[in-house]
């Protein structure tokens, strides 16, 4: 069950994740169960080995890159292991937390399961399901290869946590394997703290007593270390917690009923500040809005060179020459009718601002949205091309990408600030993100050294502001092990003090996740 | 320059999802769409138009929901539609469907080229554009690749052919079939989706395009769909036992069936 890792040969990639921080281990598992799991956690705790958990290894911000000891590995938990309606009618769908996500979407939308290991409960339920409207699972991160046990871990969000909010809303139960073997099994609405202290009880029947740290969590989107507050639902403590509270082993998620109408409408921009008022505005005024998305100039250069050097991506459509700025909005309607007036309602926006030409793109079918789609995603893709071309030269640069959030009233302030900085800086980068959610993704793209360098200082110094306004150092990557330092400055030291107290009353030999949340060594 | 374009409503899947219990098809109601082969017919068309002006004309037999579909293309730029939907016309094989489609091009009076799509993809038939040239009394060139060179007289076009392919020149009117990818097609904007609710579209029933009714729908069609179902695809593996040479054979054996 336990590999021993020769990191020069087949187990290699498993030393990475798309962070591409490269990390150490000495011994591999790919468990297929929660019994394997905790089996193999049990054998862990009593030699004292430190474990990094492992989905799809699609997080950027190395949560899963092993500093040392075991890598446990779950891609091998695959499969769905039942479904149930619940009295509100809700299709809730339990699955192990190595199943890919676009593996889950295709056999939510096709309605094809592997039912022979289902319960008969379960079965009779997939019928219902079978002839009932079809329905979908919300959460949609960028990258769809990433596993739901990853999502849950770093509550994983994207476009359309506009209107869906993050994974964490869409879990109903979890079950959890602690550092020493022991299992809590967790259902939404049944384990509340009382104030900041709760009390969990595992499968066994032992009883945990939980001192909860006291720190307010920020009001914009947020997924930086622990979710608490008074009185929280307990399941939230483990979602988010980037693998280091235990091992997730089973996930039950929530299903809801796919909008009949999903429109994309992209609209140009040559102004920033008006790009900015057309999404405040569209935010005021269209309450069917799914996603509301931002590319800057930078980024649209980008795809324009792409489209013209790189076959993969020509059939990204044309893009209006001298267009700086792009917002793409996602609406999702029960009618034909109501997407229509929301359409036409951004075009009065856009006359409102007296935006010069009249460039706008809608996707009205699968065909032209996943067009759309695609678009959306050459963007980062087209950016890490471009970082592993300056890595050739120097190895040592990495893309320096922000994930900090601010409250809805500080969306044009923080983003003059990332220009302005920006422009003083010299340094090249490029800008998208879920401007809806005022969560910008500001990517700084350094040739050298020194312009690293200067680039860390600048992404310290917005990381000060952003918490200043009332936001977060994350919105949705979690903090992993490259934010460690920015978590000190959201939080403040006495908070993580607190943190790793948290941690401990779980996992006392601090096995899990060494150098995720907190720094290496920093006991 | 005055092109027709022809259209077809086609199911947004080609996918059959069959109900676990019962075996029989669930529809899940979801909306159809512009056979894709039409998409690169539209965008051609609107290229022309914005190259040599004149205009661009949709045209489909279909039910009455099909308008959406001409609508839609009409939010890309094809200026005005005709549809030509009536009960009578039901069943039509590609026949009676390419009789139909004639009579709606005479409606229209001159022309100077008609872009259909090499086939549409539920039926996967690819007759409906020779047939219509046919009936027209027009050229035509089946799977063109590219549009070399166009001006209201004549076209210059690439054709596909199984060893290579032709550039052939063809005087217009002419009808041309593409094959998918000949351009990119555009996405509409939200002001031609505006203009597109208030654009020309014309409803034509049998009668008013003097459809010959022993030509047209099921009683039209000479060919009639017996069955359709979704085909077995299935793979097994078998494992060849023996000496070197005997399963030599037995690879070739396999191999010669394939063949």
């Amino acid at each position: 069950m336990v590999s021993k890792l020769n990191i020069s040969e087949e187990y290699s990639e498993y030393l990475k994740d798309e962070s591409r921080v490269i990390g150490t281990a000495e011994s591999i598992s790919f468990p297929k169960n929660e019994a394997e799991v905790i089996k193999i956690m049990k054998e862990m705790c009593k030699t004292s080995t430190q474990v990094t958990i492992q989905g799809a290894r699609t997080g950027i911000s190395a949560g899963a890159v092993p500093f040392g000891g075991h890598i446990m590995n779950l891609s091998k938990m695959d499969n769905v292991l039942g479904m149930r309606k619940d009295k509100n009618g809700i299709y809730n769908i339990t699955v192990q937390p190595g199943v890919i996500l676009s593996n889950l979407r295709e056999r939510i939308s096709k309605r094809r399961f592997n039912t022979t290991v289902w319960d008969d409960a379960s079965k009779k339920d997939f019928i219902i399901f079978c002839n009932d409207q079809e329905h979908f699972f919300a959460p949609d991160p960028t990258e769809a290869s990433a596993t739901i046990g990853g999502m849950v871990a770093c509550n994983a969000s994207g476009a359309r946590s506009y209107k869906y909010g993050s994974t964490r809303d869409h879990i109903s139960a979890i079950r959890v394997v602690l550092s020493s073997g022991d299992v809590i099994s967790l259902k939404r609405g049944q384990t509340l703290a009382n104030g900041r202290k709760s009390t969990l009880i595992t499968d066994a029947g032992r009883y945990l007593e939980l001192e909860l740290p006291k720190y307010i969590m920020p009001k914009a989107k947020n997924t930086s270390a622990y979710y608490v507050s008074d009185n929280m639902d307990m399941i939230d403590l483990f979602i988010g917690a980037d693998g280091t509270l235990g091992i997730i082993s089973e996930i039950e998620l929530k299903l809801l009923p796919l909008p009949q109408y999903i429109w994309g409408v992209t609209t140009f921009f040559n102004d920033r500040d008006k790009a900015i008022q057309f999404v405040c505005e569209a935010r005021e005024s269209i309450k069917s809005i799914a996603s509301i998305e931002y590319f800057d100039g930078n980024a649209l250069d980008i795809l324009r060179r792409q489209r013209k050097s790189n076959p993969g991506f020509a059939r990204i459509p044309h893009l209006p020459e001298k267009m700086s700025e792009a917002v793409f909005v996602e609406l999702h309607s029960l009618t034909e009718d109501l997407n229509l007036k929301n359409t036409f309602e951004l075009q009065n926006i856009m006359d409102s601002l007296d935006v010069q030409e009249n460039r706008s793109w809608v996707a009205r079918n699968d065909v032209d949205r996943d067009l759309l789609y695609f678009f959306r995603h050459a963007v980062p893709e087209s950016v890490n091309m471009l970082i592993d071309g300056f890595k050739k030269e120097n190895p040592s640069l990495a893309k320096l990408g922000t994930d900090m959030s601010v409250p809805n009233n500080k969306l044009k302030e923080i983003i003059d600030i990332y220009n302005e900085k920006l422009a003083e800086s010299g340094l090249k980068s490029a800008t998208w993100g879920h401007i809806g959610d005022n969560h910008l993704h500001v990517n700084i793209l350094p040739m050298n050294a020194s312009e690293y360098e200067q680039g860390k200082e600048l992404y310290m110094s917005w990381a000060e502001t952003v918490v200043k306004y009332g936001g977060a150092i994350s919105a949705e990557h979690g903090v992993g092990k490259l934010k460690v330092d920015l978590l000190k400055v959201m939080y403040g030291d006495q908070s993580i003090i607190e943190m790793k107290e948290l941690k401990k009353q779980l996992d006392p030999k601090e096995l899990l996740g060494v150098g995720t949340l907190f720094a290496q060594g920093d006991r | 320059m005055k092109t027709i374009v022809c259209i077809k409503q086609v199911p947004s899947t080609n996918e059959v999802r069959l109900d676990p219990v019962t075996s029989t098809i669930i529809r899940d109601g979801r909306l159809s769409v512009t056979n894709p082969y039409d998409t690169f017919s539209i965008e051609l068309a609107i290229q022309i138009k914005e190259k040599l002006g004149g205009e661009v004309i949709g045209l489909s037999m279909g039910i009455p929901e099909t308008e959406r579909l001409l609508r839609d293309a009409m939010s890309r730029g094809v200026d005005r539609s005709i549809l030509l939907s009536d009960r009578a016309f039901a069943g039509a094989d590609t026949l009676a469907t390419a009789y139909t489609l004639s009579l709606g091009v005479k409606t229209i009076g001159a022309y100077n080229l008609i872009l259909c799509g090499k086939m549409a993809i539920d039926g996967d038939t690819g007759q409906i554009g020779p047939e219509l040239a046919e009936y027209l009394k027009i050229p035509h060139v089946t799977d063109v690749k590219e549009v070399l060179e166009v001006n209201e007289e004549r076209v210059i076009c690439k054709k596909i052919t199984d060893k290579g392919h032709q550039i052939l020149e063809v005087k217009l009117p002419a009808l041309l079939t593409l094959l998918k990818d000949i351009n990119l097609p555009r996405l509409p904007s939200i002001l031609g989706i505006r203009q597109s609710l208030d654009a020309p579209f014309v409803l034509k029933r049998a009668e008013e395009v003097r459809a010959d009714t022993s030509k047209i729908g099921l009683i039209g069609s000479p060919t009639q769909v017996l069955k359709t179902y979704v085909p077995k695809n299935s793979s097994e593996a078998i494992e060849l036992k023996g000496s070197q040479t005997k399963v030599v054979n037995a690879i070739k054996d396999i191999i010669g069936e394939v063949n």
